[in-house]
């Protein structure tokens, strides 16, 4: 008997080395917001072929893309992502929070509050910009149609939300009554709210709807590569600067045992390589040498932040955002 | 949509013609894009919201309520929680009891719901108590999980699988009362099982290890150190074939192999009953321990088996032989006690007959004049008791060493789920009376009202 147990430990234990060294697939999920999928596309090309002359593993890299605050509550509700790329830190916050899979110290993990790139929110125009809007006042003008997603599902649609908010303070003097006025008339003119900045865009560009579209600039840009000289993007004279931030999910990498693929993947975004792919996908690179060689790519334009003007993502989502929230109070009347 | 904007451009457009005013063709035309505009935004909304409907259908959990029960379910059925249950009302008219009287009687036969689901997919789970008779008790508490179509794992107390009837649900059953190879079948034991399809749609097997019960019966828990390995193989040969009269043709052997220790307190061996449920055999038993009759050692079963369904009609076959080492003071021998039955039925309204049921074609509903399906039924069964039984383990003056019972049924199915049925069944015996004679035959009339889902 002993004989016959010793045997099959044997045969169990050489069938356990065979299958753990032929393990060498990996599987992450990227859970991101809308407009990355072009980036993220080509960056995990790159990333995985690395990976393989470093480590010898393949790993595949799959992607799910949609509103930030939806892709955030998928995560919250069990999807494995082994890393998310949302589009503002205030949804990652909420997996902390909520779903307590990350510390809440997340942000300080990587550089620059783990935004590796950053973006901003622009205009595209129709050609000619037959209506002639410049900035963000004339897009509460009578007979002006607006396109930006919802602010409740779609990050890159609070981050337009906030840059108009910030704008009209600006201009009136920290008139917060005048700010919300402001944003009612601009919402006013805003026929349709997509769940999601890619559903804007499809709004804007592929059913022809509306007069300006705001938008993220990458996602600006890449409108104008595929649709050519039908579009323009104007740069109003403030916005605000998007900082979309990155993080592993630690319990889902911890338990299926991707964290060193995940942390590797997420630090290949700061690199030299990284940060000159975010630079062809129109995102703003962080790395000065990156950043300078692109300079023509991405003008300056006054840019404002979340912690200036709203005193950071919570007390902005809190203000605006949450039920009953500015927005609420808006978009209700 | 699209069509109706087509037409309103049109149709503008055509209004248009003939205006001169340069300033009047460039209302008519702001007027055109700005319907233009809102006609397109009506579209995206609908799109829109379409696209919500979609994304929120996938979320949203489906409840069901149909003929096979009521349920919820995780969209993609990951997670799903079923209500099942069984609800039978029985009567039984005894005739020609002069001799060993029995009370015609109304009673509950089987009063069971059910809660099953799966868990994560692959994961499932059982539990049914049974509320008929005087207690209720766990029937069915079992967790399984699905490796692949070949092999599932399940834990629990759950049927053993030997005896072909057995496993067949009490709701499917033909006859009021299950044929005589289910007295020496195990009922539900508690233990491990593998099974699934070794060739798919062609042959299935079942293998696992058990408490081990004696023969007909259930238990929770073990009373000695040994457990029972039952296996079963049933094969449906010509299934995939395009030969319709085999197709429905099925071929098992089933098999139990272990050991059962009686002790004082528990002997380890069956009593075998009557399909009026009556008790014609047992042991002897005394207050004087030694004079007990004890199970003392291997006990094996084997159980071929057949199934036929073509059409409307259907036959299943099985018999069983279950041997016992048995030990009285110093005495002790293997017994070995048979059983075997063969059982057709057709059903008159031409409904595909088949193991699991029949689902009638044209329910019941008196408006429609529609009667459901009917059934006919027709069974011989036998049960034999080893020879060398008598008279040193068992007395012959009071139980029996044989029974043959004849019966016919008429069911009448009313919809899938509503049933009524007919059993009559006759019971003759070998022995079992005083004086070696043969005990008097049970005539027995059965009616059942069933409720399933």
């Amino acid at each position: 008997m002993k004989h016959t147990i010793k045997k099959t430990l044997t045969v169990l234990t050489a069938a356990l080395l065979a299958v753990g060294a032929t393990a060498k697939d990996i599987t992450i999920l990227n859970v991101s917001y809308d407009p990355t999928r072009e980036f993220y596309d080509e960056f995990n090309q790159v990333f995985a072929a690395k990976w393989k002359a470093e480590t010898g593993e393949n790993v595949t890299i799959k992607q799910s893309h949609g509103g930030a605050g939806k892709q955030a509550r998928a995560v919250i509700d069990g999807l494995q992502a082994d890393v998310v790329t949302l589009a503002l830190a205030y949804d990652i916050d909420a997996i902390a929070e909520k779903a307590r899979l990350i510390p809440k110290e997340w942000q300080s993990r990587l550089p620059d509050n783990s935004s590796p790139y950053v973006s901003t929110i622009v205009f595209l125009v129709r050609k000619g910009n037959p209506k002639g809007i410049k900035d963000w006042g004339d897009l509460v003008k009578p007979g002006v149609s607006v396109i930006t997603p919802n602010p409740k599902t779609s990050g890159g649609a609070r981050w337009n939300y906030l840059a108009a908010w910030a704008y009209e303070l600006g201009r009136n003097g920290g008139d917060q009554a005048g700010a919300q006025e402001f944003i009612r008339k601009l919402y006013k003119n805003v026929p349709v709210l997509d769940s999601g900045a890619r559903g804007s865009t499809t709004t804007f560009v592929q059913r022809g709807i509306g007069d300006v579209f705001l938008s993220w600039e990458n996602e600006a840009y890449l409108a104008i590569k595929e649709f050519g000289d039908d579009y323009e993007v104007v740069f109003p004279s403030v916005s605000i600067l998007a900082e979309p931030p990155v993080t592993v999910i630690d319990k889902v990498v911890d338990k299926r045992g991707t964290r060193a693929v995940a942390e590797a993947y997420l630090n290949f975004l700061y690199s030299e390589e990284g940060q000159e792919l975010a630079a062809k996908h129109f995102y703003r690179p962080r790395l000065a040498s990156v950043a300078a060689k692109h300079k023509q790519r991405f003008p300056d334009i006054n840019l404002i932040t979340i912690d200036d003007v709203f005193g950071g993502w919570q007390e902005a989502q809190a203000t605006h955002f949450n039920d009953g929230g500015t927005f609420d109070q808006i978009y209700g009347k | 949509m699209r069509t109706f904007r087509t037409i309103v451009t049109t149709a503008l457009v055509g209004a248009s013609v003939g205006a001169v005013s340069p300033s009047h063709a460039e209302d008519i035309n702001n007027q055109i894009q700005q319907l233009d505009q809102k006609v397109r935004i009506l579209e995206r909304k609908l799109e829109i919201a379409d696209e919500n409907a979609k994304a929120a259908a996938e979320k949203t959990p489906v409840a069901k309520a149909d003929a096979s029960g009521f349920s919820f379910a995780a969209p993609d059925k990951s997670f799903e929680i079923k209500f099942r249950g069984l609800i039978q009302q029985d009567a039984r008219f005894w005739f020609n009891d002069d001799e060993n009287p029995q009370s015609d009687t109304f009673l509950l036969r089987r009063v069971r719901p059910t809660i099953e689901g799966t868990v994560g997919k692959n994961g499932e789970f059982r539990f049914t108590p049974e509320f008929a008779g005087s207690s209720t008790t766990l029937l069915d508490a079992y967790t399984g999980y699905k490796f692949s179509d070949a092999v599932r794992l399940r834990a629990g107390k759950f049927k053993s699988p030997l005896g072909l009837e057995r496993l067949q649900s009490g709701s499917d059953i033909r006859f009021i009362e299950r044929a005589h190879p289910t007295s020496l079948a195990p009922n539900r034991d508690v233990g491990l099982q593998l099974s699934g399809d070794l060739v798919k749609d062609v042959l299935t097997y079942e293998a696992g290890v058990f408490n081990g019960v004696v023969d007909g019966g259930s238990a929770d828990s073990d009373t000695s150190d040994d457990k029972d390995f039952v296996g079963r193989l049933f094969a449906t040969p010509f299934k995939t074939t395009e030969i319709d009269a085999l197709r429905g043709l099925g071929l098992g052997i089933a098999g139990s192999i272990g050991k059962e220790e009686g002790s004082g307190t528990t002997t380890g061996l069956a009593s075998y009953r009557t399909p009026g449920q009556v008790r014609v055999f047992s042991y002897l038993t005394s207050t004087n321990a030694a004079d007990n009759v004890l199970a003392d050692g291997d006990r094996t079963r084997i159980a071929p088996q057949l199934t036929y369904y073509y059409g409307p009609l259907g036959v299943i076959g099985e018999y069983i032989v279950s041997s016992q080492e048995v030990r009285k003071d110093d005495q002790a021998t293997t017994l070995d006690n048979d059983a075997w039955q063969i059982a057709t039925t057709y059903v008159l309204t031409g409904e595909e007959n088949s193991f699991r049921g029949i689902n009638p074609a044209r329910p019941f509903d008196l408006a429609k004049g529609q009667w459901g399906a009917f059934e006919l039924a027709a069974r011989y069964s036998e049960l034999n008791v080893d020879d060398q039984t008598f008279p040193t383990y068992a007395n012959p003056n009071r139980s029996v060493a044989g029974i043959q019972s004849w019966a016919l049924g008429l069911n009448w199915y009313l919809t899938r789920n509503l049933r009524s049925s007919l059993t009559y069944e006759n019971s003759s015996f070998d022995g079992g009376a005083a004086k070696g004679a043969d005990r008097e035959d049970e005539e027995i009339l059965f009616a059942r009202f069933q409720v399933s889902f």
